[in-house]
């Protein structure tokens, strides 16, 4: 038993936790350069975002073999079983939070052949940095075991609605002012769609870490900032 | 002699005011046997780390700092890349890497200094902002004197009424470039030292009380009442640069009293001993509300909080994300003397956001807005 080059369910484990925090930092990485490619009209980088996603996908998948081979053959418990689901289901969402910013870096393509919509890209780029400082702060408490900041971002998840009813009621504004700008503002439309979802992937991650942490499903109310019928009444005064 | 005053080595890298690291490697596939092995106060302190040893994705996840950091624990070169610490705290840095001799045990080693970049970074930034909106909102005032020269050297040379009343309008725009000139001075000072923490210890409840007092005149003028509901003196105590916490009391105040309808009263209320998510808790039922700024919590925390109330027009949800924006008016409130500079929150953001503070907003469209300031307890 124990021969020294068989790595201990604890190495394992840890190692695990280790690759899904490389996957975070690329996935924000990922994030951070396709608001750039937005907001500086950046070809080449946002080709290279595009490309770098096949390596985020990789990862995933490696990821994803490597916790079930774990759990198989090493049948772990209690709080090694849940860090290795965690870190499974966290893995998910990072790389969808991956896909998004391809498809952020795809449409930025396409807004580089029309006309710079300045005043737009910069409330994409406020947005964008909102949705990263979630990621980041989310993926922090993943990789220190820290419970109330992962909390905190679960409870702060109205910030980044009130973002995207802001740019969303701007968009319209643009739009129907002139014509033109329907194409591009219909791309940025999208862009503050997959952001808005990048933070809701955010919010995921913070219930799974608090899955990790204390083995209970997250419950309660989030306190809610915005009634869903205000909001449906002010998009119904806009139509 | 000299050699005996020498201090340790250890010592003098773990006092740098840089953050450095040292991180050891045996197999290029493993990414999670990339740990760190030392990692200086300073480095400590920057990334949060509590035992040496830890992996170094723990630490640092930046795919192009890992890439850097890789070149010198297996490729033998010198390695470069840029990193931004998001957050509350935005900061650039700059990571130079450097491969040390392979220790006796076969692990490879690599060489981490941060240099903070944070500064000139910032600088580039705020001058293209500046340019930007500085013209902009300065040509307005300037065009409108213009014209009045005009006019005076023109056809209104002779007419004595006029000449007074256009006299009059020049003034209050000169005092409107004067005071847009003022805050632009006062939120560039602060800026400055926004990633300086602030020290000398006071008592909030005091620097209302002085606020209260200046302003009181000011608001009796408007017909605005202002009701204080204070905690005891000598509980709401901070760490923090009085002249600007004095500040923040005096534009969120002054702001509520200029928007409230005559007769309207402003409630300025100061509590203590909150955590951060009691300090933002809803007041308001039904209101839009938006965090400005929140602090990086490390937990445990005790905040003061200045809420400051009117029952003035309020603010439209779509406005408040933008609301701390420099240069960001309110659509439909550029008229009379209420206009602002539209600089005044933008300030008070960054000097609660230099004392680790946090900023929440609650509004009702035709019931009034809550600002609601807090900061770290001492």
């Amino acid at each position: 038993m124990n021969e020294p080059w068989v790595k201990s369910s604890g190495d394992l484990v840890e190692s695990l936790v280790a690759e899904v925090a490389r996957l975070g930092g690329l996935a924000e990485a990922q994030i951070a350069d396709c608001v750039d490619a937005v907001t500086r009209r950046d070809v080449p980088l946002a080709q290279a975002v595009v490309a770098r996603d096949v390596k985020l996908d990789a990862l995933q998948a490696d990821i994803e073999r490597r916790a079930i081979d774990l759990i198989a053959t090493r049948q772990p418990t209690g709080r090694a079983l849940r860090r290795s689901v965690a870190a499974l289901k966290i893995a998910m969402n990072l790389e969808r939070c991956g896909d998004l910013a391809r498809n952020i870096a795809k449409r930025s393509l396409v807004l580089s052949e029309s006309e710079p919509l300045t005043p737009l890209t910069r409330s994409i780029e406020r947005m964008g940095r909102l949705v990263a400082g979630r990621l980041k702060e989310v993926l922090d408490a993943y990789t220190a075991g820290e419970l109330d900041k992962a909390t905190g971002v679960w409870v702060r998840d109205e910030e980044v609605d009130e973002h995207y009813n802001s740019l969303f009621r701007e968009l319209l504004t643009y739009m129907m002012g002139d014509p033109r700008t329907i194409a591009p503002g219909a791309h940025l439309l999208f862009i503050a769609k997959n952001l808005e979802r990048i933070g809701d992937h955010a919010t995921n991650i913070a219930e799974i870490i608090h899955f990790e942490i204390t083995g209970d499903v997250m419950s309660g109310e989030r306190p809610k900032w915005d009634s869903l019928q205000r909001r449906s009444d002010t998009l119904k005064e806009e139509g | 002699m000299a050699e005996r005053e020498r201090p340790a080595f250890a010592e003098m890298v773990e006092s740098l005011p840089d953050p450095v690291l040292v991180v050891a490697a045996q197999d290029p596939d493993d990414s999670a046997g990339r740990r760190l092995v030392f990692a200086n106060a300073a480095a400590r302190e920057l990334l949060r780390i509590q035992a040496q040893g830890g992996p170094l994705v723990s630490a640092i996840r930046h795919p192009r700092v890992l890439e850097a950091v890789d070149e010198s624990l297996f490729g033998g070169a010198n390695g470069e890349a840029a990193w931004e610490t998001g957050g509350a705290q935005d900061r650039f840095w700059r990571v130079l890497t450097r491969p040390l001799e392979t220790a006796p045990d076969g692990a490879r080693l690599a060489l981490v200094v941060l240099r903070d970049e944070t500064d000139s970074r910032r600088n580039e930034r705020m001058r293209a902002d500046f340019l930007a909106n500085a013209s902009h909102e300065l040509r307005t005032p300037l065009a409108s004197l213009t014209g009045f020269i005009e006019t005076l050297r023109g056809h209104a040379r002779d007419d004595a009424v006029a000449r007074e009343r256009f006299l009059g309008v020049m003034a209050a725009q000169a005092a409107r470039m004067a005071r847009l000139i003022d805050d632009l001075m006062s939120l560039s000072r602060i800026e400055l030292n926004e990633h300086i923490a602030p020290e000398g210890r006071l008592d909030v409840v005091l620097v209302v009380l002085d606020v209260i007092d200046a302003l009181a005149p000011l608001a009796a003028e408007r017909g605005v009442k202002l009701s204080p509901k204070l905690v005891e003196r000598g509980v709401a105590t901070i760490t923090g640069d009085r002249d600007q916490i004095l500040q923040v009391a005096q534009n969120l105040i002054d702001n509520a009293a200029k928007y409230s309808p005559a007769g309207g009263v402003v409630e300025i209320e100061v509590k203590a001993g909150l955590t951060a998510e009691a300090a933002i808790a809803v007041s308001r039922p039904g209101a839009a509300r938006l965090s400005l700024l929140s602090p990086d919590l490390v937990g445990g925390e005790r905040f003061v909080a200045l809420k400051v109330t009117d029952h003035g027009p309020g603010i439209a949800r779509e406005h408040l994300p933008r609301l701390s924006e420099r240069f960001y008016r309110v659509e439909g409130q550029k008229s009379g003397e209420r206009l602002g500079t539209g600089l005044g929150l933008a300030i008070v953001k960054h000097i609660i956001n230099r004392h680790r503070g946090g900023l929440a907003i609650e509004s009702v469209e035709g019931q009034g807005t809550t600002f609601t300031a807090y900061l770290p307890q001492l």
